[in-house]
């Protein structure tokens, strides 16, 4: 990068930037706003909107300041009566065609177009609409989009395309037909699309969103003869203060329990008792694959999206993938098994509602296979096909809960902080470390040394696998075997390490991998915005929450120990073969065809 | 005539189309012009596609986002015959939306040339309708091209005749 400063005027007044640097990011520096919509930080900046418009002496035009670099000498003007008519009259021409049914839409008073025409001072609805109506895309469990609210600002696909390299959406047609298109009108349930989600996280409006299911929550909550609990993810204790108001990375876990009690939970479980518990079994399986010359690398599998990634794009190398099912799925089956017969309760009346900073979750909860508990129970009890269930019944997102927090009119900031609930609340600072890239590393290391030296830990922390750096190295001596590991985040550098693994040139025994940039503080399901600094901030909190956790090792965890103890026996026994364990599928590219049928969900829009 | 060509034999040949491109500038491009030219009704199926796709490592989605924004491209099958209505603006005074409507009556899909579609294969394929923006024959307006044969002066009558004799012309064939 080159550091050569350059001067510049700004309005008048004189100013550096570096030489490099866009006007944009020169404004920026001088402390100067200028508006803008297509461009996102990190993520793209195609110059389509002409929002961030200014003015600069001797060009012709005015020039987009998310594209146009400065240089030595160049007067900039940001605000004048031609830039302000400019760049209303683009967001204008892209209200033409944009629904007002900003009021029943899930992104209002959340959406960057609202508030930019807010700012811009839109005051009339000035241009005849040109475009006609299009079908709304929900063939996906997770992410449902609607293209009548798209305003092709292209972030979506540059996301989906440059950060998970699934390229699951593109821009298909030509001028006024342009629209953000699945292969073939296919819709994202019936493409290679892996659900994380973070179409959604940077869409500026509500073209792609989160499929609602506050609606059947409220329903099961407010129904007598079901025994509704919920767990928790380690990424919503510092996300859900945010979308209720409060700081970046606030954390807030007492308040978040006290919050889901007075929304008529049953019973505040954490998600985290069962990190605790997968760090044991994933812990014995890597322990178990090293000692028999089982297939190494192992590589994590808690995060859904990358699941679902490796089972499009490297379906041969699935081998690799850790049998363990994700915390999450592991509580849906200890709750609907031993806690159920714990508590003496009937499995099917318990409905387990989990709390996810993820959309991809959303979709794991559906997998077929996700059914430990019924099979569990169906020999015991004879109970017939009509009896099934899922372990776990519902996925809200961070944004679902924030939803159903203010449909409730709870008053998040000023809540006391309150406990989760025995014997699934209990949780050591390995578990939370699951929200942050590298914390499964984290927490399995501290858990394999122990087992492995049967000594205890000089520093827990293991700081080389902490960071938003994209791909992260380490090597650890376990009495005397050195152990080298990777920890990926974005499906782009889990790509990488899969390419290395394809070559045979890996030289990892263990990877973690988490879909979503900055792991699960970073989910599709998190608040929006998440930016970078935001991602900082949470996992800031997420690191400042496990130092304070009076039990940091999973191994630690008394009641994971009772579980083994009361119902599972062991680590990688019998039962947690049966119920904490899976099994994936080779998908490959063309999902439409393994789908069995082609799908034909493509509903009539909502609004006409 | 090669009806009897299958499936593989297709994709084949798509594979030696896609082995000659191999590394040029724009491959993609050349492969899927080439890949339709080689189809017997000049079009690319999903199953051209996915293929290509396979086999270059181009993302799905970037391949349909080719094709669909290429007016060259076609994801339907041609009919035997191309009629071309010119929509320009001497033709269009002249009467040729008039005689889009009455190709829509005379081939029976006007549903859906009224629906905006500036493009139709009739479901024989035997006929499809698409209109240009100009041939650069507005003298002569209204001008139509039959596979590639342009007629001017057209009216409802000519229009009519043409179509009948091209029809006549197939039976005859068909008879033989």
């Amino acid at each position: 990068m080159n550091t050569t400063m350059v001067n510049i005027k700004i309005n008048g007044d004189n100013h550096q930037a570096s030489q490099n640097a866009t006007i944009l990011d020169a404004c920026k520096r001088a402390g100067i706003k200028v508006p803008t919509l297509c461009y996102m930080e990190d993520v793209s900046k195609n110059a389509s909107c002409a929002v961030c418009v200014v003015e600069v002496k001797g060009a012709k035009s005015l020039l987009r300041s998310c594209t146009a670099c400065v240089y030595e000498g160049m007067e900039i003007v940001t605000n004048s009566a031609r830039i302000r008519d400019a760049r209303k009259t683009s967001v204008e021409l892209l209200l033409a065609n944009h629904p007002k049914d900003c009021l029943s839409c899930l992104r209002n008073q959340n959406c960057e177009l609202q508030s930019l025409a807010a700012d811009l001072g839109v005051k009339e609805d000035r241009y005849v609409r040109t475009k006609k109506i299009q079908k709304c895309d929900t063939s996906s469990i997770s992410i449902h989009r609607d293209p009548n609210k798209c305003i092709l600002c292209g972030r979506c696909i540059a996301v989906c395309q440059n950060v998970q390299t699934v390229s699951a959406i593109g821009i298909s047609g030509r001028g006024i037909k342009s629209k953000i298109s699945t292969y073939m009108e296919k819709g994202l349930g019936n493409v290679a699309c892996t659900y994380c989600g973070q179409c959604a996280l940077v869409c500026p409006t509500g073209a792609i969103v989160e499929r609602d299911d506050t609606d059947n929550v409220f329903e099961e909550i407010s129904n007598p003869d079901k025994y509704v609990i919920v767990q928790t993810a380690p990424a919503i204790r510092v996300g859900i203060g945010e979308a209720m108001g409060m700081g970046p990375g606030s954390l807030v876990t007492g308040q978040m329990v006290a919050g889901l009690r007075k929304l008529g939970f049953k019973k505040i479980f954490d998600t985290q008792f069962t990190a605790d518990l997968t760090i044991l079994e994933e812990g014995y399986e890597l322990i178990d694959r090293i000692k028999n010359k089982g297939k190494l690398p192992m590589i994590t599998s808690c995060s859904p999206g990358w699941i679902k990634f490796a089972e499009h794009f490297f379906p041969d190398l699935l081998g690799h993938l850790s049998s363990c099912k994700s915390p999450q799925q592991m509580f849906g089956t200890v709750a609907k098994t031993y806690y159920a017969a714990k508590m003496g309760i009937d499995p099917r009346k318990i409905v387990v509602v989990s709390v996810m900073p993820c959309t991809a979750k959303k979709y794991e909860a559906r997998r077929p296979e996700m059914m430990g508990a019924f099979d569990y129970w169906k020999d015991k009890r004879a109970w017939s096909s009509e009896d099934t269930f899922y372990d776990v019944d519902y996925v809200l997102t961070t944004r679902e809960l924030a939803r159903m927090f203010k449909e409730t009119g709870i008053r998040f900031s000023s809540l006391p902080s309150e406990e989760f609930d025995s014997p699934l609340g209990e949780s050591t600072g390995a578990a939370v470390i699951f929200g942050a890239t590298g914390g499964v590393m984290e927490a399995a290391l501290r858990t394999a040394y122990e087992v492995i030296t049967g000594s205890p830990l000089a520093n827990i922390n293991f700081t080389a696998v902490r960071g938003m750096d994209g791909i992260k190295e380490a090597e650890v001596d376990l009495n005397g075997m050195k152990v080298k590991v990777a920890v990926a985040h974005t499906l782009k550098n889990a790509r990488t390490l899969m390419e290395q693994i394809e070559k045979g040139e890996s030289p990892y025994a263990f990877i973690e991998v988490m879909t979503c940039p900055g792991g699960c503080l970073g989910g599709g399901g998190q608040p929006i915005p998440t930016t970078m600094e935001i991602r900082k901030k949470r996992a800031e909190s997420i690191y400042a929450e496990d130092a304070n956790k009076p039990l940091r090792k999973s191994h630690e965890n008394p009641n994971v120990a009772a579980l083994y103890s009361e119902f599972l026996k062991e680590p990688l026994g019998e039962m947690s073969h049966h119920l904490l364990h899976t099994s994936y599928q080779q998908r490959g590219l063309f999902v439409w065809k393994t789908n069995g049928k082609e799908k034909k969900e493509l509903k009539a829009p909502i609004h006409v | 005539m090669d009806g009897s060509r299958t499936l593989s034999q297709e994709m084949q040949e798509i594979d030696a189309v896609i082995s000659r491109y191999k590394g040029k500038h724009g491959e993609l491009l050349g492969i899927l012009e080439e890949s339709q030219i080689l189809n017997e009704h000049k079009f690319l199926s999903e199953d051209a596609l996915n293929h290509v796709a396979l086999r270059t490592g181009v993302p799905l989605s970037r391949v349909y986002n080719v094709v669909t924004f290429y007016s060259f491209f076609n994801l339907k099958p041609q009919g035997k015959h191309t009629i071309t209505v010119c929509r320009g603006t001497a033709c269009h005074t002249k009467g040729s939306r008039t005689l889009l409507d009455d190709l829509g009556l005379i081939l029976n899909c006007k549903k859906e040339l009224d629906e905006g579609e500036s493009f139709f294969t009739t479901p024989d394929n035997q006929f499809t309708i698409t209109t240009v923006a100009c041939f650069g024959q507005c003298a002569l307006a209204p001008v139509i091209a039959i596979d590639g044969i342009i007629y001017s002066n057209v009216t409802a009558s000519k229009l009519q005749m043409l179509v009948r004799r091209i029809s006549k012309v197939r039976k005859i064939h068909e008879n033989h």
